[in-house]
């Protein structure tokens, strides 16, 4: 647990020192949804939350690639004579799931400011799309894991994990329709922890084979 | 040479289902009509892929507790077989849908499972060839085999959940139920149509894998 | 050896289905609409033949892989 802590540490310190990544990855959110803004204006509740998600699905694979693509194979095997596999990809995952979070909360801003905001439950929306983020980087941060490991690029990431995200992102779609009328439906905690369930699925399956993707 | 017994078991299933499967009685029903002999022709299909995606997988495992090449080749080769499958279930499925349905597409559940699927298992052969080395390439295609596998079961449980599905034995449609495949069918499904499309991927899937050995022995030899 | 094995495979593929061939294929409603004038004319038995035809095809030709992948382990 020490070892996990203090390498979500360095990642972090590695984050703060060189900002360009993070301001990068900000600027893409920005830049898209401007673009989105020119193409759309300022569109319908669904037609809006169907771009959120898409935007949220491209914004975690950009954010999360280079997570693994960064670093260098020198600086990995270091990493692993002292910390171990499993600690490894914990870091990541932590570290992942808390940039998603914040990316997820910059682009719910962005998008009430460009393309208006018809959420009506703007607390329960935010709750979703921090949810949703979390659940995008943890599938996305094993797949990049794999796809550094095949020395690919994002793009053999987009191909692996879309097929996969698909029932993630039909749960979120539908759960923050649910912000939109101030109406409540049913079936919200099931979906809720459907979605929790599915999170700790991926938790347990890159605990147990990231570390045959590690030997070498 | 003579063949093993379940592959003429295999042969003799499928010359039944072949002719039984068309001249055999079956129940008259609205809408399906006489399409409900796809039943021993489509259905199969699914089944055979689940089988053959599952072998696949539990191929892989032991490959990543083995470390040994030959696991990896069966795993690639009943994912390829499984994949076959796939294309045509899901091509025979829209033929049929185009004539009750209306059109071939209409985003029901199955169909997206299946495309799913697909598209998941498609990847996974890109991801295969993206690498040259074999050690390499065994290993992460085994990783990300199983971790595929794990997150298709959840999709194909949660999708019909969440839309609502026409296809027979779907909630949808009250013409079209389980009921619909009666004892006469059912006696023809599951004793030749079933096990004999399966037969017949598992066949593929070793002549497969012995022709990838003798490609490998060949190398080893030049 | 492989005509006899063929023959054979026929022959009992006949036997098989025999029975069904002799069965009426109405259903229990008549209502609904089968196609029935296909088995009243007999020209059922043309598309069986042509899905016979394709079925042994594929089999003949998984057989001579088989032998042909069998040779080639011997040789090696």
């Amino acid at each position: 647990m020490k070892a996990v802590i203090a390498l979500f540490k360095k990642d972090l310190l590695l984050e703060f020192r060189q900002q360009y990544t993070f301001y990068g990855i900000i600027l893409y959110v920005a830049s898209t949804i401007f673009v989105l803004y020119l193409a759309m204006g300022q569109p319908e509740d669904h037609v809006w939350n169907g771009l959120f998600w898409m935007i949220q699905l491209f914004v975690c694979v950009n954010a999360v690639a280079k997570s693994f693509l960064q670093e260098s194979r020198g600086r990995l095997l270091y990493f692993y004579s002292i910390a171990g596999a499993r600690d490894f990809i914990l870091s990541k995952l932590l570290f992942n799931v808390l940039l998603m979070g914040l990316l997820s909360l910059v682009s719910w801003v962005l998008f009430g400011l460009l393309l208006g905001n018809p959420v009506q439950n703007g607390l329960r929306f935010m709750g979703v799309a921090v949810f949703g983020g979390l659940g995008l980087s943890l599938v996305f941060t094993f797949l990049s894991a794999i796809a550094a490991r095949a020395q690919q690029g994002a793009a053999l990431m987009a191909i692996l994990g879309f097929p996969l995200i698909i029932p993630q992102i039909l749960l979120m779609m539908k759960l923050a329709n649910t912000a939109f009328s101030q109406v409540v439906q049913g079936g919200l905690i099931q979906i809720c922890l459907l979605l929790a369930g599915l999170d700790l699925l991926v938790i347990a399956l890159a605990i147990i084979l990231f570390p045959f993707l590690w030997k070498d | 040479m003579r063949l093993s017994w379940w592959k003429i078991v295999c042969i003799l299933q499928l010359l039944i289902i072949a002719v039984a499967g068309l001249i055999g009685d079956v129940p008259a029903k609205p809408i399906l009509n006489e399409t409900i002999r796809n039943y021993y022709f489509h259905v199969p299909m699914w089944f055979g892929m689940m089988i053959f995606f599952t072998v696949s997988v539990v191929y892989s495992v032991k490959y990543l507790r083995s470390g040994q090449l030959k696991h990896d080749t069966v795993a690639v080769e009943f994912a390829n077989v499984g994949l076959v499958y796939c294309l045509m279930g899901l091509l025979t499925g829209m033929i049929w849908a185009k004539y009750t349905w209306g059109k071939p597409w209409s985003n029901d559940p199955k169909q997206i499972g299946a495309a799913i699927a697909l598209l998941i298992y498609f990847a996974y052969l890109v991801l295969r060839n993206s690498m040259m080395d074999p050690d390499k390439r065994a290993k992460i295609g085994a990783v990300y085999n199983i971790f595929a596998f794990a997150m298709l079961f959840p999709t194909i449980w949660i999708i019909p959940r969440l839309l609502e599905s026409l296809h027979p034995g779907g909630m949808g449609n009250p013409a079209l139920n389980p009921g619909d495949v009666d004892s006469r069918m059912r006696i023809l499904f599951y004793p030749v149509a079933f096990p004999g499309w399966t037969l017949l991927g598992v066949w593929i899937a070793t002549l497969s894998i012995r022709l990838k050995k003798l490609e490998e022995k060949k190398l080893h030899h030049a | 050896m492989r005509n006899t094995l063929n023959t054979a495979l026929v022959a009992f593929f006949l036997l098989i289905a025999a029975p069904l061939l002799a069965q009426t294929p109405m259903g229990a409603d008549d209502a609904v609409q089968m196609a029935d004038g296909l088995y009243a004319n007999g020209k059922i038995y043309v598309v069986v033949a042509v899905i016979l035809t394709i079925v042994a095809g594929l089999v003949l030709y998984m057989i001579r892989l088989d032998r042909k992948i069998t040779r080639l382990e011997k040789e090696a």
